[in-house]
């Protein structure tokens, strides 16, 4: 059963952070990582949701400016989850959860081509699971101008998703609209299944700017398009007093905007460094948000790095969201319904800590690394709903615990 | 359709503009630059924005399945939204 999960584009997403480094090396070095991301979110009512996402990448200089890196990533997921949204309490609650567990892999590999004042890269992505398949094709271009104390980039990537949803061509209107039961049938020829399409456009443009000797900020953008089917094929939302309960159904266009703004100061009095972002978002559904993130990173001795973080997002409902208790009472306020948290009206705060051990060979030419990490970190999750008819409101918060080993060489 | 083209097209028309604003800005900004030899501490993986980008990738498949809002840090792509 496929819950829990989202695709995006990690080589998109490395690639433009190697490209938006105003102070980044001519030559990246050789690089392997392992990372092991362990997320837990508890419930009140049931079993937790567990996720374990290991990652592996690895990247190397070819020669002539050339790179090349690949990566694996799964997720392997288990936990309860109600297949009905409806009220939480009342003579209408709705109660008992699925128990489901599926595992997600994805395989990535890319290009690139370094200059000394700018690069492109590419990159290509392809994940699978029971009921959902992703290709994303992703390409990145940065140049350094002014002295490289100004890095533009631009990243575009585009999906082309493949979803398993309930065969509902017979279903009379969309209250008789039916759930996905099972992905036993996904991607084959039987009747009671079908593939639904989504296709994904993204386009971030950033400029960073050196400003001082001591301060780096950085700006952009994100927008993104998303065509297809968008609803959890699953989930079914309790409706109206006669109490049906058709399968969620989300409209299939979304185009999605993000303003950010970023800086890092150093303190070097102190062996430490500030960083703040802040993000501003709207999309077409009218989901409205703002977050802001705040880390300090101080290092301690020669070989241990200190980073403590705090996090805070807002964020408004979409336009054909309601509560399980006003879904039943009050009826959609359309012909569209959720039961999806993340189109709720909510906030969450997110603190934790990151230690790195850090090694690098006194004498480089001695060794045959340059540097080795050891990374563990622990985050703690806290989701505010705007009632305990919310979705998911039976799971208040998340622990998040993750270990890391890189070398460079 | 046609209106989608057209949103696309509008869309593309405020990066291409938004672009040229910023580019136009670097170069008043010009005589502020750092010098080479002032970037000592800017070379330090604590100045890096996105020093650990294996990492941003993991946090970022979290929060995404979490929040309404995505992109804006790194992020692109999506998905099926569920749960």
């Amino acid at each position: 059963m496929r819950l829990q999960l989202r695709f995006v584009a990690p080589p998109l997403l490395l690639v433009t952070a190697l490209a938006a480094g105003p102070a980044r090396a001519a030559e990246n070095p050789t690089q392997a990582s392992l990372r092991l991301t362990y997320f837990g979110e508890p419930s009140n009512d049931d079993a937790p949701v567990r996720v374990i996402h290991p990652q592996v990448d690895v990247s190397a200089p070819v020669g002539g400016g050339v790179g090349v890196a690949a990566g694996w990533e799964a997720d392997a997921v288990s936990g309860a989850t109600p297949a009905i949204f409806g009220p939480h309490t009342g003579v209408d609650a709705v109660t008992g959860a699925t128990h489901f567990s599926d595992f997600r892999q994805q395989v990535h590999g890319g290009l690139s081509y370094d200059r000394a004042d700018g690069g492109i890269s590419a990159s290509y992505a392809y994940g699978w699971e029971h009921d959902y398949r992703s290709h994303s094709l992703s390409a990145t271009t940065h140049d350094d101008l002014y002295d490289h104390n100004f890095t533009l980039a631009l990243s575009y990537s585009h999906n082309w998703d493949s979803v398993c949803d309930a065969n509902n061509d017979a279903a009379p209107g969309l209250l008789e609209l039916q759930p996905l039961t099972s992905s036993q049938h996904c991607f084959t020829s039987s009747p009671d299944v079908v593939t639904r399409r989504l296709r994904i456009d993204a386009i971030e443009p950033s400029l960073s700017w050196t400003m001082t000797p001591r301060l780096v900020v950085q700006g952009g953008g994100t927008i993104e398009i998303l065509d297809g089917f968008q609803s959890n094929p699953y989930r079914r939302v309790k409706i109206g007093p006669e109490g049906a309960i058709p399968q969620e159904h989300e409209p299939d266009y979304r185009q999605r905007y993000a303003v950010f703004g970023r800086a890092a100061y150093a303190y070097p009095q102190w062996r430490a460094s500030a960083q703040v972002m802040g993000r501003l978002y709207q999309d077409s559904w009218a989901v409205q948000a703002v977050t802001g993130d705040l880390l300090v990173n101080k290092y301690l001795g020669q070989s241990m790095l200190l980073t403590l973080r705090g996090r805070y997002h807002l964020q408004g409902g979409a336009s054909f969201y309601r509560n399980g208790q006003e879904y039943v009472t009050l009826g959609p306020p359309g012909q569209y319904w959720t039961g999806d948290r993340e189109l709720s009206p909510m906030s969450n705060t997110l603190v934790g800590g990151r230690m790195a051990f850090l090694r690098r060979p006194q004498q480089e030419r001695s060794s045959w690394f340059v540097e080795m990490e050891a990374d563990i970190k622990y985050e703690f999750l806290m989701y505010h709903l705007e009632s305990v008819n919310a979705p998911n409101s039976d799971r208040p918060y998340a622990h998040i615990l993750q270990g890391a080993f890189s070398v460079r060489f | 359709m046609l209106y989608r083209c057209i949103s696309r097209l509008r869309l593309i028309l405020v990066v291409v503009v938004a672009l040229a604003t910023l580019g136009s800005g670097g170069c008043a900004a010009s005589k502020w630059t750092v010098r080479p030899h002032q970037r000592e501490l800017l070379a330090d993986r604590i100045m890096q924005l996105d020093a650990e980008p294996q990492e941003r990738a993991a946090e970022d498949h979290i929060l995404s399945n979490r929040e309404g809002a995505v992109g804006g840090n790194g992020t692109s792509g999506g998905g099926c939204g569920c749960n």
